[in-house]
């Protein structure tokens, strides 16, 4: 009865006040590093018999898969063209599957789930290196002196 | 559009105002994104141009440079005046 209120009162459409600008940096890198945390979180999890570190390490493996999981939707929504679709069409079903599998990782002690997040990771960026992305996503760094 | 506005508030918009009169510097719009028509965008009027067009802001300090991203506005791509922020019940009240 409630939630039938809630939906009645609810707005019929969203305004945004962020500007997304968007900057153009993308690297599925911040993605995979965060799947990295997690996988290395639940090999100390396995490896530790202290029921505190144990706790901690849910929790904070919690929060890096949700990082994940915004670095994989980045990469889907703002870096991703219709072009690159073309190129690779399994595009959207990878990107998908991704973010599942960081939301798997979220609630899962499993190291295959986390593994299986690393190999989705490569996935998109073999995706985003063949199509520019390194070049055109990414500042160069400042060659040192000689 | 932190502190007027936080993420999941839910505003009331009046279509009428503006359709009568332009927005006055330091008024909030609800406009169509001249981006992104598909997006509605709600900002504060930083300022209007003599030819009417609507260069926006936002209240968040880190928002200062939006004016420059969105661009100008037109008056016709105005959809209404939020005035009333309905829920959360806490902070219920007229948006100024």
């Amino acid at each position: 009865m409630f939630e039938r209120l809630m939906r009645a009162l609810a707005p019929r459409r969203t305004v945004h006040a962020h500007c997304d600008i968007p900057c153009g940096v993308y690297d599925p890198q911040q993605a995979r590093i965060e799947a990295e945390s997690c996988y290395k979180i639940i090999q100390k999890y396995h490896d530790s018999n202290d029921a505190l570190f144990k706790a901690r390490c849910i929790h904070v493996k919690e929060e890096r898969a949700e990082l994940a999981k915004q670095h994989i939707d980045v990469m889907w929504h703002d870096y991703f063209k219709p072009e690159h679709v073309e190129k690779f069409p399994d595009l959207h079903d990878v990107c998908w599957k991704a973010a599942k599998q960081a939301s798997q990782v979220k609630r899962s002690l499993e190291l295959d789930d986390a593994q299986k997040l690393l190999e989705l990771i490569d996935k998109i960026d073999k995706m985003w290196r063949e199509t520019g992305g390194p070049g055109t996503t990414r500042m160069q760094p400042a060659q040192s002196a000689a | 559009m932190e502190p007027t506005l936080h993420e999941g508030d839910w505003l009331l918009v009046d279509p009428a105002v503006y359709r009568t009169r332009s927005p006055v510097p330091g008024e909030l719009v609800v406009a169509v994104d001249p981006r992104q028509p598909e997006r509605w965008l709600v900002k504060r009027v930083a300022r209007v141009a003599p030819d009417g067009t609507l260069t926006l802001t936002g209240d968040h300090p880190a928002h200062a440079a939006d004016e420059e991203v969105i661009g100008a506005v037109d008056r016709a791509e105005l959809v209404g005046r939020p005035w009333l922020r309905y829920w959360p019940i806490s902070r219920f009240g007229r948006l100024a």
